[in-house]
Parts: C-alpha cells; sequence; structure tokens
C-alpha cells in the first residue's frame, strides 16, 4: 500500500466514524496520518517518518516508536503521543493542541510554534523554541544552545540544563504556583519527578510592534 | 538535499564479511526521493588478492580505450603488477601488486590524459554513475559485493554540474581508503580550495563536497588522527553538512554546528548504521530499530 493510499484510506475510515483506527509496520515511512480535520483516534504501532501527524485538527494519534523531522507539524488541534524519540522540529508551527514526547527531541523543537503545549519529557537540541510566537514548550531534561533565540512571545521551561540562552531570550523565575501546575501536567503524562524548571522567555528587544497588520489597522 | 547512508559491521573480518554492497544499494533506493542525479558508494573490507585496487572513470576528453590503454601502461610503468584489468563502458578496475610510494602512483594516473581516479584502495573501492542507485547496482553489480563497511549517496545536484565525476564519493587522495559522502553546502569552498591548490592538493571536480576530502587527506597528511580531523572540521568547515567518512578500519560522521542536515544511528553489538532517513535503516532492518540522532557540533568514530 502506498502512503497515499494509506492517507486515503484513513480518511475514509475516518468519514465513516470509525472510533479506532490502527496502523501497524509503518516503516519509518513519511507523512502517514495528515490533514485530517475531525476528532477520531490514530494509533501507529511502530517507527514512521517524517510530517507523520502533520496538518491536524481534531485527532488523537498515538504513536509507540521514534518520529522523523517536523511530527506534528501545524498542529491546530487534538493530541499526539510519540513514545521515543522524536527528530529536528517537532511542533513545528504548531497552532493549538497538545504534543507529547515520552523520548529526546532534535534541533528546533516548536520552532515557529504559536500555540499548544509541547510537552519533552527527555532532552531537546539545538534552537528549541526557535522564533516561537505563543504557547508552551516544556523539556523536562536538557535543552542545547540557543534556546529561545529570537522568540516572541511564549515560555519554555526546562527542567535541567540550559546550553545556553539564544538571541533576545532571557530567564525568569517561575512562581510556585506555576511550578505546582506543571508537575501536575507531567504526572497526567505519567512523567516522573518534580523538577525545579527554568523558565524562559523573550527579552522583547528583537522585534517592534509599530507596524499593524492590515486587519489590525482596521480595527483600530 | 541529497542522502548519506553507511553500514559497519564489527569485528566481521573474524565473523566474516557482510553483504555490505546490496544494503547500501537498498538503504540508498530508499532515499532516492532525496536525489536521483547521481548515486555512488565505497565498499570497504573486500577480500582481495593484489595489493591495491584502482577504480578509474574514462571521461569523454579521449576515447575511452585508449584512456584505459593507457592507465595500464601508467600502472606498469610505475612498478605495478596488473593482477585483474575489468572495464565497464568506460570504467576500469584495476587489481594491482605494488610495492612503491602510493601518492607517486596517483600523481601518474592524474597526469595520464582522459583518466578520473576514484580511488585507490587497500581494501576498499569507490563505484558511482549517473542514475539512481538500482540503475547503478544493474551497471556495476554493487549488490554482489561483500565487505566489512561502506558508506554511499544519492545526489541532488545543487553546486556543480550533474556527471560521473561529481559524484560522491569523493577520494582523499592519495590516502587509500579513506572517502567521503556529504550533504550539505560548503560557503567557504572556494576560499579554501584556492588555499589547498595554492599548497599543491589537487581537486579533480568543481564539487564543494570534495573539499571535505582534501580537507581530511590534509589533516591526516599532518599525522593528525581521523578523529581529531572530524571534530577541527566542525570548524574549519563553513556551511551546512552531515557527512560520512569510510577509511580503511572503519567509518565516522561529522556534523555541522546548526543540526542542519538529518542522520540517524543505529548501533548494536554487532553492527552501526547511518542514514540521512531511518526509512533507509528499515530498508535492512526489518524490526523496530533503537536509533538516536546525533547532534548539532558533534562527530563520532567506529573501527570494524
Amino acid at each position: 500500500m502506498t502512503t497515499r493510499e494509506l492517507n486515503r484510506s484513513i480518511k475514509a475510515a475516518v468519514a465513516e466514524g470509525a472510533d479506532e483506527i490502527v496502523i501497524k509496520n509503518p516503516a519509518a515511512r513519511h507523512n502517514i496520518a495528515v490533514g485530517i480535520r475531525q476528532s477520531c483516534k490514530i494509533m501507529i504501532e511502530g517507527s514512521v517518518g517524517y510530517y507523520t501527524a502533520s496538518q491536524l485538527d481534531g485527532p488523537e494519534v498515538s504513536i509507540t516508536g521514534n518520529a522523523g523531522w517536523a511530527l506534528g507539524e501545524n498542529l491546530m488541534s487534538g493530541k499526539i503521543t510519540l513514545s521515543k524519540n522524536a527528530g529536528a522540529s517537532v511542533g513545528a508551527s504548531m497552532r493549538g493542541g497538545e504534543m507529547f514526547v515520552g523520548g529526546s527531541a532534535g534541533a528546533r523543537a516548536g520552532i515557529s510554534m504559536k500555540g499548544g503545549t509541547l510537552l519533552i519529557a527527555g532532552d531537546s537540541g539545538f534552537l528549541t523554541g526557535f522564533m516561537m510566537q505563543k504557547g508552551r514548550i516544556i523539556v523536562c531534561g536538557s535543552v542545547g544552545d540557543a534556546a529561545g533565540d529570537s522568540m516572541y512571545e511564549g515560555t519554555i521551561y526546562v527542567g535541567a540544563d540550559v546550553g545556553s540562552l539564544g538571541a533576545d531570550a532571557k530567564y525568569e523565575e517561575p512562581t510556585e504556583d506555576e511550578l505546582i501546575e506543571l508537575w501536575a501536567e507531567l504526572q497526567r503524562s505519567g512523567v516522573d519527578g518534580k523538577p525545579r524548571f527554568r523558565k524562559i522567555v523573550s527579552q522583547k528587544k528583537l522585534y517592534h510592534y509599530d507596524t499593524l497588520e492590515r486587519l489590525e489597522r482596521t480595527l483600530i | 538535499m541529497c542522502g548519506i547512508a553507511g553500514i559497519m559491521y564489527k569485528r566481521s573480518r573474524s565473523r566474516g564479511l557482510a553483504p555490505v554492497g546490496d544494503q547500501l544499494v537498498k538503504m540508498l533506493e530508499t532515499m532516492v526521493h532525496r536525489g536521483h542525479d547521481s548515486a555512488g558508494v565505497t565498499v570497504a573490507g573486500e577480500s582481495l588478492k593484489s595489493d591495491l585496487l584502482i577504480r578509474i572513470w574514462a571521461d569523454e576528453s579521449v576515447p575511452a580505450e585508449a584512456t584505459i590503454s593507457l592507465a595500464k601502461e601508467t600502472v606498469m610503468r610505475a612498478g605495478g603488477a596488473i593482477v585483474s584489468a575489468e572495464t565497464q563502458d568506460s570504467y576500469l578496475r584495476l587489481a594491482v601488486n605494488y610495492e612503491g610510494d602510493v601518492p607517486r602512483l596517483a600523481e601518474a594516473l592524474l597526469q595520464t590524459p582522459g583518466v578520473v581516479l576514484h580511488s585507490i584502495g587497500e581494501t576498499s573501492e569507490v563505484i558511482k554513475d549517473v542514475g539512481t542507485p538500482v540503475v547503478m547496482d544493474a551497471r556495476h553489480g554493487i549488490s554482489k559485493i561483500s565487505g566489512t563497511h561502506g558508506v554511499g549517496h544519492v545526489r541532488m545536484a545543487t553546486e556543480s554540474k550533474i556527471d560521473i565525476s561529481h559524484a560522491h564519493p569523493f577520494w582523499a587522495y592519495p590516502f587509500t581508503d579513506v572517502t567521503v559522502v556529504h550533504n550539505g553546502q560548503l560557503t567557504n569552498y572556494h576560499g579554501m580550495k584556492r588555499e589547498y591548490e595554492s599548497q599543491g592538493h589537487h581537486f579533480q571536480t568543481e564539487n564543494d563536497s570534495e573539499l571535505i576530502a582534501v580537507y581530511l587527506a590534509d589533516k591526516l597528511a599532518l599525522g593528525v588522527d581521523l578523529n581529531t580531523a572530524l571534530e577541527a572540521s566542525l570548524d574549519d568547515l563553513d556551511g551546512t553538512f552531515t557527512y560520512l567518512v569510510s577509511t580503511r578500519d572503519g567509518m565516522g560522521y561529522a556534523k555541522d554546528r546548526w543540526s542542519a542536515k538529518p542522520l540517524v544511528l543505529m548501533e548494536t553489538d554487532s553492527v552501526v548504521a547511518l542514514a540521512s532517513e531511518e526509512v533507509a535503516l528499515r530498508s535492512v532492518f526489518t524490526e523496530e530499530l533503537d536509533r538516536t540522532e546525533p547532534q548539532e557540533h558533534e562527530v563520532m568514530t567506529w573501527s570494524a
């Protein structure tokens, strides 16, 4: 079965109201379970390639294995759960929903993220949260160099070491209430421990909102 | 975009040679979407009955038959005894007994009209061609070659022309068995090339990836070990790169500071496999894998 045939079968099953769809032996192929805009449950048994579960709006996808680059790219709503490691750019441009990585993530996790929550149980690589604009990235382990580089808004929480801060990023002290909420979130996701998270936010010195977009101009 | 792959069987000299050629072709064919302009492999650790294995491609400047004949004469004039000579279109594979200085032999071959020297190896050979890995295999019988390890490449040309000599792997002239496959672009290529040429190094193509082979050859000539040379390359080479190097004894990788080009790694007690994409590893290992993704500014080497 080609990937195109597989994705058509998934969409047909979703349209017919299937509660649960199981995909076996994906063999690390790319672009599986993409572009689905309805609530449904998809279970992928095995490792997947690039852009898996990307451009979703509603589904709940669980993957037992590893994922290649850009898992869950442009997630609008729903939930993606990965049991092992994710490649680079996990959750790129996601706008909502939840994403959980049970292992570690590669470089540029949450790049250009615009909403939602990306929770990584292990470590995350270089340029985590690069140019993120909204949402939360929670890394229970360490992050690589240039964390939060050029971020506009949003928050990165790091449970262990930070290689270095990126341009225009700064540390902020998390409140006790914030930490309690984060620990509860970890527990709900089955992650042990109560790390003293470091919080990274934007210094907001790199960008200016003096130029409004067209719609914003008409609203004022 | 290009695709790279490498595989190495640990202690395979004592355990018996592995179907490295076949597995490299499978891995590369699975990644053919990353580049179908040309393909190439290095198969290393072959069981050979000669001192050296020389791989030559006759370019079209003179008739191929004349180049092949001249190349054989050059080898014999340099003191080499030809054990076997196989020709395939414009390709020549020479098994040679030779006790002299390899750089001298290589230099003599480079001066021979029409000769493009793809590799000189004590245990390895470079085979490269235009087209896809399956097409290349049909012409060159790569899948029949056993060895201990090897690296391969599928190319989507972005920086230089598409032809056989611009395909990967690139040999680190004149160091036997040191070859490189690269995914990425080197932005300080022209400056470094000029510098190396002024020092007497040879470039056979205008492919920026050839710089890595020359770079490693330069370091090895200075007595630097491979691991240190790979580490130094992380700062000396500018641009985006993930590259694999195959040597007589093993292989290694280097990944740039931007982590811009992909690589996945699988290692067990008996085998190490690397590829741009996991799907390539799954073309050889059908079961689920425990694999990792090497991070930025990182090198690693293994011995077969």
